[in-house]
């Protein structure tokens, strides 16, 4: 339905996990949810078709996107987790190390910049071992922002969201459990999907570090992130209650059988005889 | 003929009886004097008959004929014409008070037709009365209005505005206002003229509740099986019962009183009573348990099984609707493929599970006598659009998609055959449901309209796209045709393959 279904990789996912090619997902016949979010579960600007379900992550995004208006908004679990069930235990590396640190994107210019050295050099004084920056898209391309970073680590990028459906990174998923799961923290100076991915794959979270906030950004709404999941929010936190929030906003626990996802989906027409039968 | 009969009137409403009624008065004591006064069935009239001397008291002469071509006592006419003076052992009003007077003389109400009664039992006696509650479950969904009735007998259609006791506090008060002690108490469901349950409010309180409220809400589903009705009559009954309000919202109220003095032997009568043939008890065991016998057995039919412990637990129906409403996932799911593997012939309606601990849920049946019946996910997605209940996926609004989805959710495959219209599972003739389902229907024809004109917008918004790209692989061939055969030619025929590939991108979206 909408192009935001494939941001990520999210629908070639849901596609393998449902026993369909992974490499054509199925029109999903709705809105998946392509990142966390404290709004309807649907990403801001997204033109919404009345009557089309949105599959949000967790129970609460339900509840408050049904508060909002949205009275179609059916719980699947974040895409995330799904991968995770794909992944081969093989997969996780022997040991792990370091932090993943992903600095909050969208900032620009010269005077965050002097905001943002400070805020490198916060994560080296907090951090042990050794830190991996993962830069979103743009600023990874951004050869000046890129090298700011190199300065203080290994800098990586997890690939492209992609955009109307085309130049998506269908590995980006993959890439991010891959490099989740060699690092022992995962870390941000502000609470977003890549932390509760990062739990899931096993990392001790941490968010702390100047939020930078953005020029007009709605600042009550950020500043109510952090009064709702104090639990999140620190540079050591209490690991199980942060491991109980960061899951149940995954929406764990409610992932649907490939079966009811491909009906929900519309996908059921999709599947191949073989898995029919 | 005693004054005031009726010579051409037949009742129009069905008189009292039933296999529930013909097992009430056989308990009570044989060999004396018994007057069934107000309209009960040839049958029970013989189950007294072959006990004890029975006379009946009846205002329709035609009626009176017919009981005495068959050879039983009557006294035709109005209650307030009996000049019998405590001459009966047991009076037996099962068809309540409202049908005791004619269209002639005073118009008793209910105080004064029991203080009639009671004149004509001797000290000692028993009355077996029934009082219909007008705030039953019976009358909360009836379409129609009890004090709009159009019956030839309805010639002072009082409904609720009458002034028999509204609950059995008060029913037993007016009784001990008359000298009559209450012995035994009961509610009948779901009709009080033929109840097909018989519960004490005791069992009602303390017995197994929720199983109690499945068979409530399993008596009272039968009896409307095929009727219109303002509102779900299982929903109300089960939940009245589990709330504890069982007694308030029963269709009537069953008592066994007796004059002073005490006769020496009383009438004891079970807990609960359930049969609309054959007759079952369900009665505390030794161990707290509640047991089902089968006291009384019907021709045809082998109800052997449901001998034993009544099996404890909720029904499953409400626990998925439970589960629906609060969105609960995970339970739905453990519930759903729970369920199915367990028993994947009974419809919820029949099922109870018992939740002892968090992870094993035990699946019964309520009752082992009813058929198989197949397609039971679809008439439970059926119960869920039609009754207009929340749950997780409300954007599947057709019967298919949703079967699909339980049907994933329970673990089978989700490709579930289509059925043809008209065949689907049927619906309950709810005036309260088809409300749901004509929002429902509006919801969605609003949403398919606003879909639609996104799609206008989306096709306008291509088009212009395509005709942009028209022109720029327009402008791209003259080029080639003015650079044809050199390197630009190359370099052009290039740039139409950029355009071209373009263009098939946005057609690829549209599709």
């Amino acid at each position: 339905m909408h192009h935001a279904n494939h941001f990520y990789g999210h629908a070639h996912v849901m596609a393998e996990y449902c026993g369909l090619d992974p490499e054509h997902p199925p029109r999903i016949n709705g809105y998946l949810q392509h990142g966390w979010n404290v709004v309807d579960g649907l990403g801001a600007g997204t033109p919404y078709v009345p009557g089309r379900p949105i599959f949000v992550w967790s129970e609460q995004t339900r509840r408050r996107s049904w508060s909002m208006g949205r009275r179609q908004a059916t719980v699947v679990g974040a895409p995330f987790l799904y991968l995770l069930t794909l992944a081969t235990p093989s997969d996780e590396p022997v040991e792990r190390s370091g932090t993943i640190w992903y600095p909050f994107h969208g900032w620009e210019g010269q005077h965050i910049k002097g905001d943002h050295q400070r805020l490198v050099d916060e994560i080296l004084e907090t951090e042990d071992g050794p830190v991996t920056f993962c830069l979103y898209w743009h600023e990874y391309r951004n050869d000046r922002v890129r090298a700011e970073y190199e300065k203080a680590g290994r800098v990586i990028c997890h690939g492209y969201r992609g955009y109307m459906w085309r130049d998506t990174t269908r590995e980006f998923l993959h890439n991010q459990l891959a490099e989740l799961r060699k690092h022992k923290r995962v870390a941000s100076n502000r609470l977003s999907s890549a932390i509760f991915h990062g739990v899931a794959a096993g990392c001790e979270p941490a968010v702390y570090g100047d939020p930078m906030y953005l020029d007009k950004e709605d600042r009550p709404t950020a500043e109510r992130v952090r009064r709702d999941w104090p639990e999140l929010h620190g540079k050591h936190l209490d690991l199980a209650a942060a491991r109980a929030t960061a899951m149940a906003e995954l929406g764990e626990g409610y992932l649907a059988s490939p079966a009811e996802l491909r009906a929900m989906f519309g996908w059921t027409a999709y599947l191949p005889t073989a898995v029919a039968a | 003929m005693i004054g005031g009969e009726m010579p051409a009137f037949v009742e129009d409403d069905p008189a009292a009886g039933g296999a529930l009624f013909a097992y009430l008065v056989d308990q009570l004591p044989a060999g004396g004097q018994v007057l069934i006064a107000g309209p009960h069935d040839d049958a029970l009239v013989d189950a007294v008959a072959a006990r004890s001397s029975v006379t009946c008291l009846v205002r329709s002469q035609p009626k009176a004929n017919e009981l005495d071509a068959r050879g039983v006592e009557v006294l035709c006419g109005t209650l307030s014409k009996i000049t019998d003076v405590e001459r009966y052992d047991v009076v037996v009003a099962l068809d309540g008070l409202g049908r005791l007077c004619s269209a002639e003389g005073p118009q008793y109400d209910w105080a004064e037709s029991l203080q009639a009664l009671k004149k004509a039992l001797r000290p000692g006696g028993t009355l077996l009365l029934a009082v219909e509650n007008e705030l039953g479950v019976h009358r909360l969904v009836d379409l129609a209005s009890a004090t709009s009735a159009q019956g030839d007998g309805a010639w002072l259609p009082l409904g609720e505005f009458d002034t028999k006791p509204g609950n059995p506090t008060r029913l037993a008060g007016g009784l001990a206002a008359e000298g009559l002690a209450v012995d035994w108490l009961a509610t009948a469901w779901p009709s009080p003229a033929a109840p097909t349950l018989i519960a004490t409010p005791n069992a009602l309180q303390d017995g197994p509740v929720d199983a109690l409220a499945a068979v409530t809400a399993g008596a009272v589903g039968k009896a409307y099986a095929d009727r219109a009705v303002l509102s779900d009559p299982r929903r109300l009954a089960a939940a009245a019962v589990r709330g504890g309000l069982g007694s308030e919202f029963a269709a009537a109220w069953l008592v066994v009183a007796h004059r002073a003095p005490r006769p020496a032997s009383t009438v004891s009568l079970p807990s609960v009573l359930l049969g609309d043939g054959p007759v079952i008890e369900i009665a505390p065991g030794l161990d707290g348990d509640w047991q089902r016998r089968v006291i009384r057995q019907a021709p045809g039919r082998d109800l052997s099984t449901l001998n034993g412990p009544l099996p404890a637990g909720r029904l499953l129906e409400e626990l998925l609707l439970g589960a629906a409403l609060r969105h609960d996932l995970p339970m739905l799911r453990r519930l759903l493929s729970g369920w199915i593997a367990a028993l994947p012939e009974a419809t919820p309606d029949n099922v109870v599970v018992h939740q002892d601990s968090p992870s094993e849920d035990v699946y019964r049946l309520l009752d082992p006598t009813l058929p198989a019946q197949t397609d039971v996910l679809r008439r439970f997605a059926q119960t869920l659009l039609g009754g207009g209940y929340a749950h997780p996926w409300p954007a599947a609004t057709d019967l298919q998609t949703l079967t699909s989805i339980l049907h994933g959710a329970a673990g089978l495959p989700d490709t579930v055959p289509a059925v043809e219209p008209g065949d689907e599972p049927p619906l309950p003739d709810s005036r309260r449901e088809h409300e749901e389902q004509l929002r429902a229907l509006r919801r969605q024809l609003a949403d398919a309209a606003s879909r639609s004109e996104w799609y206008e917008r989306e096709l306008d918004r291509r088009e212009k796209q395509l005709r942009k790209r028209d022109k720029e692989l327009d402008r791209a061939r003259l080029q080639i045709s003015a650079f044809s055969g050199t390197v630009s030619y190359r370099v052009a025929k290039l740039g139409v393959s950029v355009a071209r590939k373009a263009r098939n991108q946005i057609r690829k979206g549209l599709s």
